[in-house]
């Protein structure tokens, strides 16, 4: 596997674990998902870079599509019920959704964190061949957001992604090392700093969870 | 917290650390570079780092949450029913984000 995402020129220390997880991620994503191609899941990657400014690149993805990657990725606070329904109405299938977040999200947290510690945000790899799985856990509930979440679990974030495994797993490997609540999680800050790190970009997002 | 105070919330090094939390959620590069470059005079390089780390996690998690639209569990929101009606993060999940067409 391709060192995507080197850290070593970095104006900050950076260990192997958060190195090597950019790097699975990048790899992952260029790999078929649950509903997307490989190259479809780094054309939604590098759109998500593209919504930083001008749109340019190419018209890989549907319209649709592009419009839920430049909302997620520049205005996700005011994300609605009604914004989501008009997706879904005009094509959108959830499970596409669902994955899309996915890789939005984690080509966010790359991206941030590189660009964070002063480099530019690492390149993405080839797209590998192959189909879609079409994926799809028959094992969520009702509990009141846009889509049905994971049955299992407490906290509705961790089930956030369940309708589509894969799009959780992708997610939350990238997350993992900035979580504060893992097991054996140890940082050089604070658990009040780390919270409060983590509190302020959530008011800045707008995000009430 | 929520950037309605300045200071440092009885947190060491807090308001350093909320000034570099926005400027990198809101992705102002060269604002991160410049508290980057001063920041060795409050915290090591490590923790400069770890801050960065958490900053980039919340800020994937956070399109995730509303994107999905996920209410708050019952667990989080009774542990957290003080510290949302402090802070106003409440005023961040109006009833309309749910509200059906």
């Amino acid at each position: 596997m391709n060192a995507l995402a080197d850290y070593a020129a970095a104006e900050l220390p950076v260990g192997d674990e958060v190195a090597s997880t950019h790097n699975a991620t990048l790899h992952s994503i260029a790999e078929p998902g649950a509903w997307w191609s490989g190259a479809d899941r780094l054309a939604i990657a590098g759109e998500t870079r593209a919504a930083q400014g001008v749109r340019d690149s190419e018209d890989v993805l549907p319209p649709i599509a592009v419009e839920a990657i430049h909302r997620i990725r520049n205005d996700s606070g005011r994300i609605t019920r009604r914004w989501f329904d008009n997706l879904i109405d005009m094509g959108l299938q959830p499970e596409a959704y669902v994955e899309l977040a996915s890789v939005v999200a984690s080509v966010v947290i790359v991206d941030t964190f590189a660009q964070g510690v002063g480099l530019p945000p690492p390149p993405l790899p080839e797209a590998v061949a192959g189909a879609p799985s079409f994926e799809r856990s028959d094992d969520v509930v009702d509990a009141g957001a846009y889509l049905p979440l994971a049955r299992e679990g407490r906290a509705h974030i961790l089930r956030s992604l369940g309708l589509v495994p894969s799009a959780s797993q992708l997610f939350f490997r990238t997350f993992n090392p900035s979580y504060y609540m893992r097991p054996n999680q140890e940082f050089a800050l604070t658990r009040a700093q780390v919270e409060l790190v983590a509190s302020r970009v959530s008011a800045v997002n707008e995000c009430f969870y | 917290m929520t950037g309605t105070d300045a200071g440092d919330g009885n947190v060491a090094h807090g308001a350093y650390l909320a000034e570099l939390a926005e400027a990198v959620a809101r992705w102002r590069w060269d604002d991160v570079a410049t508290l980057r470059a001063a920041g060795g005079e409050r915290v090591s390089a490590a923790q400069l780092r770890d801050a960065i780390l958490v900053a980039a996690g919340f800020n994937g998690i956070t399109r995730v949450a509303d994107a999905i639209g996920i209410r708050l569990d019952a667990h989080t929101e009774q542990a957290s029913t003080a510290l949302r009606a402090e802070t106003g993060i409440d005023s961040f999940a109006p009833a309309r984000k749910w509200a059906a067409v």
